[in-house]
C-alpha cells in the first residue's frame, strides 16, 4: 500500500520535471504546446473515489499554475478532467477484470483501449485549457488547430512516457 | 428525509465539483496579469536556477549567430558616440553641459526563460532587486521593445512580454510623430497592432513605428518595427498591423531601462 502512495509521488514529481523544466520551454511555431503533467490523472487506480478524483486533480493542476504565471486556469482544466474520467471509462467499456486498486497501466488495460482513453482525456482537457486561455471566440479556427495540434503532440509523449512507466516496473 | 440524504451523497461529488470549479474560474479571471506574476516570482528562485542552466546549454547554439548581432551592433554605437562628442565638445563650452547627467542608464540582463506560443507570454530575466529591478521597469534590447517587469525577486525578474495580450504600449509613426496603442493580437509572434491613429494621417506600408516616449517606461524613439499593412476601423481610426523587428523566439540578451528620478515621478504622477 505505501508502495503504491510512493510510486505515484515519485511519477507526480517526475511527470511535473519534464513539464516544467522541458515541456514548457518549447516553442513550436507558436501553435504547440505539449501539455504531459495529466497522464498522472489518466493513471489513478479505477476505483477512486469520485471526491479523491476531483480533489487530485484541483491540486495538481494548481501546483502547474504556480510555476508556470496561470493561476487557475490548469487548475480549472485538470479538474474538468477529473470530473469526467468515470464517464469515459465507463463509455469507453472499462473492463472491470483488473484490480480496482492498482495503477492503470497499458499493459493490463491493453493498447487499443488506453490510447482510445488517453485520447479522449487529452482533447477534453486541452480543449477547455486553450478556450480558458484565449478566452474569446475571436479566431476561433486557430485556437481548433492549437488545440489539435497540441493534442496530437501531447498524445505522443504520454503515450511513450506510459510505455516507458511500465517498462520500469 | 432520509431519501433526501442519500439523494445528496450521491451528487456529494458534484456539489465538490461545482464548489472547486468556481474556486479555480474565480482565481484565473479575477487575478490581473501582474498578481498572476508576482506567485511566479515568489517561485521564480527555484524554476530560475534550471532555468538558467538549461539556457546556458541552449545559448551555445546561438553564439554564432549572436557574436555577429552584437559586433554590429558595436560599431554603430562606435560610430555614434564618436559623433556625440564631437556635437558636446562643440556645446559643452558654451551651455555648461554635465556629461553625467544622463536620466537613463542600462542595465544588461541575460532572458533565462521565454515563451511565444501562449496568449500571456512572461519572460524571466536574470537580474533583480539586486541588481536594481523594480516593478513597471521597461525591457529593451537591439531591435526594440521586449515588455515591462512585473514581478521582482531578489535575482530574477518577471517581464511581461510585449507578445502579451494584456499588454499596451504607447507608440508613435515616427514620420509623423502621431501616437496610438500598440498591442498584441494573440496569434502570430512576429506582429503587433497599432491602434487609435486617426486617417487624416498619412501613413504607407514600411514606415517604422516607436516608442513615444510618453511614459516612465521606455526611452523615446526606440525602434519597434514597420507598417506592414492596415485598414480602416469605426470610421475614424486606422488599424495597423505592425512586423516587428525582434525576433522574440531568438532573445538573448536584453536591456533593462532604469530611470533615474523614478520614485520622483511616481510620486508626482500619483499626488495628481
Amino acid at each position: 500500500m505505501y508502495k503504491d502512495y510512493l510510486r505515484y509521488i515519485l511519477i507526480f514529481i517526475l511527470l511535473l520535471l519534464i513539464q516544467l523544466l522541458v515541456l514548457n520551454n518549447i516553442n513550436l511555431g507558436g501553435y504547440i504546446n505539449p501539455y504531459v503533467y495529466l497522464l498522472f490523472i489518466l493513471l489513478l487506480p479505477y476505483g477512486t473515489p469520485r471526491w479523491v478524483l476531483l480533489l487530485v486533480g484541483f491540486f495538481t493542476g494548481l501546483v502547474v499554475d504556480y510555476f508556470s504565471n496561470t493561476l487557475g486556469l490548469h487548475a480549472s482544466a485538470t479538474l474538468i478532467l477529473a470530473f469526467v474520467r468515470p464517464s469515459i471509462m465507463s463509455g469507453l467499456r472499462f473492463s472491470n477484470n483488473i484490480n480496482e486498486r492498482s495503477m492503470l497501466n497499458i499493459s493490463l488495460t491493453g493498447t487499443e483501449w488506453f490510447i482510445r482513453y488517453a485520447a479522449l482525456g487529452i482533447v477534453i482537457h486541452h480543449s477547455t485549457l486553450f478556450m480558458l486561455e484565449t478566452f474569446s471566440f475571436r479566431f476561433f479556427h486557430l485556437t481548433l488547430l492549437r488545440i489539435l495540434l497540441s493534442s496530437l503532440v501531447s498524445f505522443v509523449f504520454i503515450f511513450f512516457l506510459e510505455v516507458l512507466l511500465t517498462r520500469k516496473k | 428525509m432520509n431519501s433526501f440524504i442519500r439523494l445528496l451523497q450521491r451528487f456529494s461529488y458534484i456539489i465538490l465539483f461545482a464548489v472547486l470549479l468556481a474556486v479555480s474560474l474565480s482565481m484565473y479571471i479575477n487575478t490581473s496579469y501582474y498578481q498572476k506574476a508576482k506567485v511566479g516570482a515568489a517561485t521564480g528562485v527555484i524554476t530560475g536556477f534550471f532555468s538558467e542552466k538549461l539556457h546556458n546549454i541552449r545559448s551555445y547554439m546561438d553564439i554564432k549567430r549572436d557574436n555577429v548581432k552584437l559586433s554590429l551592433e558595436n560599431v554603430e554605437l562606435r560610430n555614434e558616440v564618436e559623433r556625440l562628442r564631437e556635437v558636446i565638445g562643440k556645446c559643452a563650452d558654451t551651455a555648461g553641459y554635465n556629461l553625467a547627467d544622463t536620466s537613463i542608464t542600462l542595465i544588461r540582463a541575460m532572458v533565462v526563460n521565454n515563451s511565444v506560443s501562449h496568449r500571456q507570454n512572461f519572460i524571466t530575466i536574470n537580474i533583480g532587486i539586486n541588481d536594481g529591478a523594480y516593478q513597471g521597469m521597461g525591457v529593451i534590447c537591439d531591435g526594440g521593445v521586449v515588455g515591462v517587469i512585473a514581478a521582482t525577486s531578489p535575482n530574477y525578474s518577471t517581464v511581461i512580454s510585449l507578445l502579451n495580450t494584456t499588454l499596451k504600449v504607447s507608440a508613435k509613426h515616427a514620420k509623423s510623430g502621431v501616437f496610438g496603442t500598440l498591442s498584441w493580437n494573440g496569434y502570430n509572434y512576429q506582429e503587433v497592432e497599432l491602434t487609435d491613429i486617426p486617417l487624416h494621417v498619412g501613413i504607407s506600408v514600411g514606415d517604422t513605428i516607436a516608442t513615444s516616449g510618453f511614459s516612465s517606461i521606455f526611452p523615446k524613439d526606440i525602434p519597434i518595427g514597420v507598417i506592414k499593412d492596415f485598414y480602416k476601423k469605426d470610421g475614424s481610426f486606422y488599424n495597423i498591423r505592425v512586423q516587428l523587428l525582434t525576433d522574440f523566439r531568438a532573445l538573448n540578451y536584453v536591456y533593462a531601462v532604469r530611470v533615474r528620478n523614478i520614485t520622483e515621478i511616481n510620486q508626482i504622477e500619483g499626488s495628481r
